[in-house]
């Protein structure tokens, strides 16, 4: 049983198993990209095979990321990032400490090829953008005793190898490293990714919004916040060719006994009032319906396309401004539309409701009167509404700062790791001198062998030489 | 100038630097198949040539347009082939590595023959598209697009030299194992970094256009797989094992998902980027 447990502690720390779960969340996301989402069931079993929609349905295809699952491997991608963190953490400390030294270098000195060169190496180090280049002396016992002196000169013909009386004698070395840092890029990338994920679902769980909209003039509640949003201005700013440049909303947001405060709104200029954050989100056409009864005056007001009116007088009758038509014309097929945005001729798209009943559904252009028993109803004075988003979610921040700390540490990753270079001292007085750089390799020694007298090249040969 | 002046020469060089690319490709070829070395160095110079004229025709169209020209489906097509022969002429000159022509040139002369069928209109920008956001956003892609191009040319190679190893044209043109792989890594690495700039910097913008940062609306939603793709890639090249071939393939795979994200989504799935 402890056995198991520990396997499976081990597995979740594992890379193989972020491989294995990051292979799955790209294969549901393409589920879910591919797949309409948020449809209802009806459209599931009406657009597929029966068997492919039971199994969308069963597994959640349908909303494949807000589903359980797609949280819970989430979830757990998210516990195996902290877990390969923590873990890696005091390794990465201690190489940050102690992995840097000459001694380390030297002693490990295998497998790297080296290039020979007669000149100081601290100059060449220099040439190279290495700053701080240490100067040290090491047993020659400890550099023969660990193979390095075989490797540093790879073929033969340049093989000096330090000789058994040499090896009490001190061999002077030099050493220099620079972008220690750099070991902390994809940790930090790590912690990056589990605050952004960590952001936006506290932003799902805990964000909240709400649409507000209307014609100038009006006043509405935002949401249950306890302030309300007076529009004070909306227009529709219009280029030569009559396409649309901006939408733009000033608005006064007060409640809850602050003083009012006031801002201009528009598309990709966000405002933000009382710690909540206005959006210009959409517009659409609204218009004023009047209520006659016995050709008086009863009721009027403004209501936007969707929108209803209640007859104050007789209950049960209601008007709904279904859609509306600037340029109104009567499409090939019948149905209404408007030939241009601009607004020549007006057409109310209107349904006619007593009760659950439809008594009617047509089109009214300007001046026609609908007229139900002693009621008439008729539209005029369109105009453009605008539809304010309203949102709060205190953990925009949270996600934009994990996204800012994942970039940086990619730069650090990728960039600026680290580079080190060590020389030691033949016996002839000329250098061995080699270098490593996980991310430029080979290129990165060729580098420092245009310093040298020889390419550091091996051969296949030298390596097969070499594990004998 | 009036915009129809800039919009014709605009074509007049699109058409110079198509035909470029359709040369130098020849040269490319003709340079591998019959192992021409002085075709690679011609090659060489026409596409730089190629690379001055596709700058200066993006530049005409931006001047000619009054705004980046970044904003629709044709000017999107030839920045992305820009940005490939960009990174390409980047890795040429650091690794100097012609061979890898033969492979990248088909890869952009794909692009600019899907952009030539595109609309060329210049149109007036809708009001959520004139965001500096959306400026920086795309500009990021076309970098990490060309530079995964070029990873995913430098991996077809790693995957073709396997049985060639010792012809001498692969020995003396074509970087040995180790060093394609190193080559390809930076390559992934570089459209890596760029790829998390696009997915942030579109982010920001989409918060400020439409109120929310992520939708998982479809192109964010194939960004984010071909981006972990990409981030499968580097988690297999720590391993042994799994470093060369395999990581190979799933460069290639990468940049089938960058293609599909860009073309595929577009044309196949709806979504609030699709006028994009
Ligand atoms: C969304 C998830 C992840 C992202 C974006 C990510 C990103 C990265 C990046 C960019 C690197 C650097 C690669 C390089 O330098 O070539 C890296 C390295 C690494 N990752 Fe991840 N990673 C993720 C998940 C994980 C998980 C869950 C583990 C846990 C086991 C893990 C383990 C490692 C290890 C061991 C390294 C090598 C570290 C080093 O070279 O110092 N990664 N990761």
């Amino acid at each position: 049983m402890m056995d198991r447990l520990k396997k499976a502690g081990r597995f979740l720390c594992s890379m193989k198993c972020a491989v294995i779960l990051l292979v799955i969340l790209a294969l549901a996301c393409t589920a879910g990209s591919l797949l309409p989402q948020g449809q209802t069931a009806a459209y599931y079993t009406a657009n597929y095979a029966e068997s492919l929609a039971g199994a969308i349905l069963l597994f959640r295809l349908d909303d494949v990321f807000h589903c359980w699952w797609f949280v819970g491997l989430t979830l757990f991608l998210c516990a195996n990032l902290l877990a390969c963190n923590v873990l890696r953490f005091p390794a990465l400390m201690k190489r940050m400490k102690e992995g840097f030294t000459a001694v380390k270098r030297i002693a490990g000195w295998d497998g790297v090829p080296a290039t020979v060169t007669a000149e100081e190496p601290e100059e060449i180090f220099r040439k190279l953008g290495f700053r701080n280049v240490t100067r040290g002396v090491m047993a020659a016992a400890k550099v023969a005793q660990t193979g390095g002196a075989e490797t540093f000169v790879p073929s033969a013909a340049e093989a000096a190898p330090v000789s058994a009386d040499t090896a009490a004698a001190s061999v002077p070395t030099r050493y220099a490293v620079r972008h220690r840092a750099g070991i902390w890029g994809a940790w930090l990338c790590h912690l990056g990714m589990l605050v952004v994920i960590a952001g936006f679902g506290l932003g799902q769980m805990f964000q909240v919004q709400y649409s507000v909209y209307g014609v100038p003039g009006q006043t509405k509640p935002v949401g249950d916040t306890g302030y309300t949003l007076r529009i004070d201005d909306f227009q529709v700013k219009l280029r030569e060719d009559d396409t649309v440049e901006q939408y733009e909303t000033a608005v006064t947001v007060s409640g809850n006994g602050t003083a009012g405060e006031t801002g201009t709104v528009s598309v990709n200029h966000p405002l933000t009032l009382h710690g909540m954050k206005l959006y210009q989100n959409s517009t659409g056409w609204a218009a004023n319906v009047q209520i006659f009864k016995d050709s008086e005056l009863l009721q009027e007001g403004v209501i936007c396309a969707g929108e209803y009116a209640l007859v104050e007088d007789m209950e049960g009758l209601a008007v709904v401004l279904n859609a509306f038509y600037p340029d109104y014309v009567r499409g090939a097929d019948g149905m209404p539309m408007t030939a241009s945005p601009a607004l020549n001729h007006p057409g109310y798209l209107y349904t006619l409701y007593y009760h659950d009943q439809i008594l009617g559904m047509n089109v009214l252009t300007e001046d026609e009167i609908i007229t139900v028993e002693d009621y008439g109803i008729r539209f005029t004075d369109p105009q453009q509404y605008t539809l304010i988003q309203v949102k709060r979610d205190p953990f925009t921040p949270l996600a934009a700062a994990g996204g800012l700390l994942v970039m940086l540490a990619l730069v650090l990753a990728f960039y600026l790791p680290p580079e080190e270079v060590w020389a030691v001292q033949r016996e002839d007085g000329t250098w061995a001198l080699a270098g490593k750089s996980r991310k430029a390799g080979a290129y990165f020694l060729e580098e420092l062998a245009k310093y040298g007298a020889k390419p550091p090249v091996v051969t296949e040969d030298d390596l097969a030489a070499r594990q004998e | 100038m009036d915009s129809s002046g800039f919009l014709a020469i605009e074509n007049a060089l699109f058409t110079a630097v198509m035909i470029l690319y359709l040369i130098s490709m020849a040269l490319y070829f003709i340079f591998f198949a019959m192992k021409n070395e002085k075709a690679a160095r011609i090659a060489g110079w026409v596409i730089t040539l190629a690379f001055v004229l596709h700058t200066a025709a993006l530049i005409v169209r931006g001047v000619g347009a009054g705004r980046l020209p970044l904003t629709n489906q044709y000017e999107f097509a030839t920045s992305f082939a820009w940005g490939i022969c960009l990174c390409f002429l980047v890795f040429v000159k650091k690794y100097h590595f012609q061979a890898l022509g033969t492979f990248v040139t088909p890869v952009i002369f794909l692009l600019i023959g899907y952009a030539a069928m595109q609309s060329r209109e210049v149109r007036e920008l809708m009001p959520a598209l004139r965001s500096n956001w959306l400026g920086i956003h795309v500009s990021t892609a076309i970098i990490s697009y060309g530079a995964f191009g070029v990873s995913f040319a430098v991996s077809l190679l790693f995957l073709l030299r396997q049985g060639r190893e010792n012809h001498d044209f692969w020995k003396k043109n074509i970087p040995d194992y180790d060093r394609l792989d190193i080559i390809s890594y930076r390559a992934v690495s570089l459209g890596f970094l760029f790829l998390t700039f696009v997915i942030i910097t579109g982010a920001i913008w989409a918060e400020r256009a439409w109120g929310s940062y992520w939708s998982w609306d479809p192109k964010e939603t194939w960004s984010l797989i071909t981006w972990i793709i990409y981030a499968l890639y580097l988690h297999l090249r720590l391993n042994k094992g799994w470093r060369g071939r395999k990581a190979a393939w799933f460069a290639v795979i990468g940049f089938v998902c960058v293609l599909f994200t860009y073309i595929g989504v577009n044309t196949w799935i709806p979504g609030i980027h699709s006028y994009a």
